[in-house]
């Protein structure tokens, strides 16, 4: 962030900064911790795959010549007689954004190395995230119980009941690996393995609050897919 | 901050612009380097033999486990091209090699060579053990995750070569395992063989890309105190953009590999087009075949250079080091490298040119395909300038440095005959572009690794590989490599075609007999030869001359370990410190025809040495 | 690793910024859910799911994931990389057209 200071190094800002900073010796990104640095170009290329799997939907979307079926329609729901298109992606993006401003919450409150409150955060984004892998289910089988198949589709073209439970399905499984996570590390703050600087359990490596902005990267990404996906698949 | 480096505290800084001191003359300050801003690694030592050799976070040892495992799955290639190489020389003499196995080898030694040998002994073998060396880093940033990286690798080729055992054999589908023939009745290995293939394959990217984010953090975040990124040796600057690539370009080969085992297993047709097959429409339908062509390449492409980049940036050094010269135009290389890295991702489909796709897309990949050939032809002037009136020392390790030139400048010719759609269409699928992958992609590659494990088999092992049988190894290779490829030109012109089991008696083809005779002969002979290596390295490790320190006079940060081979942790007590780049080869004015990284300006003030 | 020279991090941002993004967001997707639910069609559809999408994903991006205060080479180390992403959308685009054309040319109006 911004007001970091290193011995015998004076910051400059914008593209100067970066050029001084890429120049300079140790490291090219100053100040940043090297596993949040780790978690970001995994991001970089975690982006180029769902990136793959959109522009695969897309020329597959768009080169097929039986018609593709309304998603505004496909998911409604009908609730008290009203059929309300989207509405449990609606929720669903609800409950995503709600779990990721309290991650964003709890990594302000580890800097301030306030245990109490960043674990209770980080408690509810993973139960926010739990929330939401839950809905999915329900949506998928809401879907299946409609006749859609990953190799067919009641509604139209085939290929949108494949791209659908592959690419939810690939996002769902980041949201469940993150909620995995979340929940150990809530555990480890409340513990305050991160205060003591306590090892880790395989990497051996010492506990600090960084972590929790690691783990909030991960977590802030997967809310951007989302965004992405119900953009692509669910409004178009 | 580390103790390690208080005695540095009580220098001050005139400018903060300071790295390492300049100019002329003596001043008190000319050999201040910053402090250090991160502190001392904490690594993990190992006590036990598993903790030691096997479960090893010693990225020292990883790479050693990775040259091993990746050579290993090279000589099954190896073999596998023996008997592709054995049917199409003598077709009939080995009752064995019906049309299937032929194809199954096909494409198991295609896909083994490409990621499996090339990719992993680049990146897996020499970047682990040279990156961390090089920056002068104590070890690489996270070596847990390091030794995970080896062992998703290994689990890969495990699987890849259970497929062997399974019922069907392996895929047959070419090294390109393009839809629909891959996963459709009738092509060898369409069940099981696909299957496994593809789960390997994600296996592998998964385990590279922990490798990957390991060298790309190391490279960025953990260099020594004065390593600057243009101070690096080309070598870290090769592995370093060919990891970038291949973290922004393996995504889309998981991609494609996913979404074919979906179409295999559960029926999905992503690349599957409707098939007429026997009069009968297949479940399939609506799918894309050619945009699985586009996840291939958009990822094939960039993996071409994914192979070539350490080569480039391994053979700078080599080049520099025995012609006792700094390598020409240094910037020049760096952005040369940097700029093929990027122009990769934008020439994927001139592998494309006849797969059926968009027709204007030709216009666009063949202008940057041409345009890539711009810093690659730069890279070579460069490597020439430097041997020019260099102290050429001709040993093994120059000898392969020069194959490599010669091999790398035949086959990036060939390549821009084929970088053009109208010259590519009448030359697809022949021996042409066999002749030309194998050149600019296979020897020549293999090249530089040989070249790079004479050159640092004395760092690894402490001892000196035996020269007589070096040259003995080169030369066979070289005059055999050439002996085989060098006639796949002319069969391509004659327009023998590629992936033919057999040319039965086509008569148009005649003169294509006793060639291919010739080069199965060849090939025979230079996989034989490679064995010479391995006896060579056995007989080293019992009755090698000791290598000590330093062995070639090197000036990079690798040979400077306080012990050779360095241990773990690599640097003793304390960490170097980089005062300049890592080419200062026969300053006018110094003492010896080298100044390693480590020499503070004030000791060599009197020379002509430049400020880098 | 654990010893990063560990600027003590005092000054964290003020829990405001992150309030004021989080409502930001639901309104964002407020609109986006608008978009569908007055069916608007068209380009017009297009171009308010992308602006609506861009805006969503470009504040997640600047201040949860913490990349407006981050150094310029982050940022652009993080964000070059999608050329080669955009160039990949642009040209499947055109291949798609071309698909559907030659479908449509030899499935529907040649055959």
């Amino acid at each position: 962030m911004s007001d970091i200071k290193i011995e015998g190094y004076e910051f400059k800002p914008g593209f100067k900064g970066m050029a001084k900073d890429t120049g300079s010796d140790q490291t090219m990104f100053k100040g940043v911790h090297w596993g949040k640095a780790m978690m970001w170009i995994f991001l970089l290329s975690d982006t180029f795959i769902f990136s793959c799997f959109l522009i695969s939907y897309m020329k597959g979307r768009g080169s097929t010549i039986i018609d593709w079926p309304n998603p505004s329609e496909v998911f409604g729901l009908h609730v008290f007689g009203v059929d309300v298109p989207l509405l449990l992606i609606a929720i669903m993006t609800f409950v995503l954004i709600t779990s990721s401003g309290t991650m964003a919450l709890a990594v302000k409150y580890g800097y301030e190395k306030n245990k109490k409150m960043c674990g209770w955060l980080i408690l509810a984004t993973a139960i926010g995230g739990l929330t939401f892998v839950g809905m999915q289910a329900f949506e998928w089988g809401k879907l299946i119980h409609e006749g859609v198949r990953p190799w067919e589709n009641p509604f139209g073209a085939p290929q949108f009941g494949s791209f659908f439970f592959m690419i939810t399905g690939f996002h769902g499984t980041h949201v469940s690996i993150g909620v995995i996570f979340l929940f150990i590390y809530a555990y480890k703050t409340f513990a305050g393995h991160y205060d003591e600087g306590k090892r880790g359990w395989f990497t051996t490596m010492k506990g600090d609050y960084v972590e929790i902005e690691i783990l909030g990267l991960y977590w802030h990404f997967v809310d951007l897919v989302w965004v992405f996906i119900f953009a692509f698949f669910y409004l178009w | 901050m580390s103790e390690d480096f208080s005695d540095n505290k009580t220098i001050q800084a005139q400018s903060s612009e300071t790295i390492s001191g300049g100019g002329s003359g003596i001043t008190p300050d000319m050999d201040y380097v910053r402090p250090a801003e991160v502190g001392e690694q904490d690594l993990y030592h190992g006590h036990s033999f598993i903790t030691k050799w096997i479960f090893c976070q010693d990225a020292k040892v990883i790479g050693v486990q990775y040259f091993l495992l990746a050579t290993f799955t090279g000589i099954i290639g190896l073999i596998l091209s023996w008997l592709m190489r054995l049917q199409l020389g003598f077709p009939g003499l080995a009752p064995f090699m019906t049309a299937e196995h032929y194809y199954q080898f096909v494409t198991m030694h295609g896909m083994i060579m490409v990621v499996y040998f090339l990719t992993a002994l680049f990146l897996g073998g020499f970047g682990n053990y040279l990156i961390p060396l090089m920056v002068g880093a104590r070890d690489m940033v996270f070596p847990y995750l390091n030794m995970v990286s080896f062992w998703s690798f290994f689990v890969a080729v495990a699987v890849l070569l259970a497929s062997f055992f399974v019922p069907g054999g392996p895929t047959g589908s070419g090294w390109t395992l393009y839809p629909p023939q891959a996963i459709l009745e009738g092509t060898p290995g369409s069940g099981w063989g696909i299957m496994l293939m593809c789960i390997s394959l994600i296996l592998f990217v998964a385990g590279f890309t922990m490798g990957g984010l390991n060298y790309l953090i190391t490279v960025l975040q953990a260099r020594t105190r004065g390593m600057t990124l243009m101070r690096m040796p080309l070598t870290v600057w090769g592995i370093f953009t060919a990891t970038v690539l291949a973290m922004l370009a393996f995504p889309a080969l998981l991609v494609g590999a996913l979404m074919m085992s979906l179409d295999n297993v559960l029926g999905t047709s992503f690349f599957m087009p409707t098939i007429l097959k026997a009069g009968e429409v297949l479940e399939y339908g609506g799918g894309s075949p050619i945009l699985f062509q586009h996840l291939f390449w958009f990822f094939g492409h960039p993996e071409v250079y994914i192979v070539a980049l350490p080569a480039f940036g391994i053979i700078s050094d080599l080049i520099s080091v025995h012609a006792r010269k700094n390598i020409f135009g240094y910037r020049m290389m760096v952005w040369a490298i940097v700029g093929i890295g990027a122009l990769s991702f934008f020439v994927w489909a001139h592998h494309m040119y006849v797969s059926g796709m968009n027709p204007w897309f030709g216009f666009f990949f063949a202008t940057t395909t041409l345009i890539i050939a711009v810093p690659t032809a730069m890279k070579v002037y460069n490597w020439i300038l430097t041997l020019w009136r260099g102290n050429i020392r001709l040993n093994t390790v120059m000898l392969w440095c020069l194959g490599f030139i010669v091999t790398f400048v035949n086959g990036g010719i060939t390549g821009i005959f084929l970088g053009n759609v109208s010259v590519d269409v009448p030359l697809s699928d022949t021996y042409f572009v066999i002749a030309h992958f194998h050149m600019v992609m296979g020897i020549a590659p293999l090249m530089v690794i040989m070249g790079a494990v004479y050159h640092w088999f004395p760092l690894v092992a402490g001892r000196f590989l035996d020269e007589k049988l070096g040259k003995w190894h080169f030369w066979l290779t070289f005059l055999g490599a050439y002996s085989i490829y060098f006639p796949m030109h002319y069969l391509g012109f004659i327009g023998v075609p590629r992936r033919y089991f057999e040319m039965y008696d086509s008569p148009y083809v005649a003169s294509a007999v006793g060639m291919n005779e010739f080069i199965s002969l060849a090939a025979f002979i230079v996989g034989a030869a490679q064995f010479i290596l391995i006896y060579n390295i056995i007989k080293t490790l019992k009755t090698g001359k000791p290598a000590g320190h330093n062995p070639w006079q090197a000036c990079s940060l690798e040979w400077l370990t306080p012990t050779v081979p360095p241990e773990h942790g690599n640097w003793g007590d304390r960490l170097p410190t980089v005062h300049r780049w890592a080419y200062d080869y026969s300053v006018p004015g110094a003492k010896e025809d080298f100044i390693t990284q480590t020499t503070p300006p004030s000791e060599v003030a009197h020379t002509k040495v430049e400020k880098t | 690793m654990d010893k990063t020279k560990k600027q003590e991090q005092t000054s964290t941002h003020k829990i405001g910024i992150y309030l004021w993004i989080w409502g930001l967001l639901f309104v964002l997707s407020f609109f986006s859910y608008m978009v569908d639910w007055y069916q608007f069609q068209g380009m017009l559809r297009w171009s308010l799911i992308l602006f609506f999408m861009f805006l969503k994903a470009g504040l997640i991006m600047a201040f949860f994931m913490h990349l407006y205060w981050e150094r310029y080479a982050l940022v652009n180390v993080l964000l070059w990389p999608m050329t080669a992403i955009a160039c990949f959308i642009f040209l499947m685009v055109a291949e798609f057209e071309y698909t559907v054309f030659t479908r449509f040319f030899y499935f529907v109006v040649g055959g």
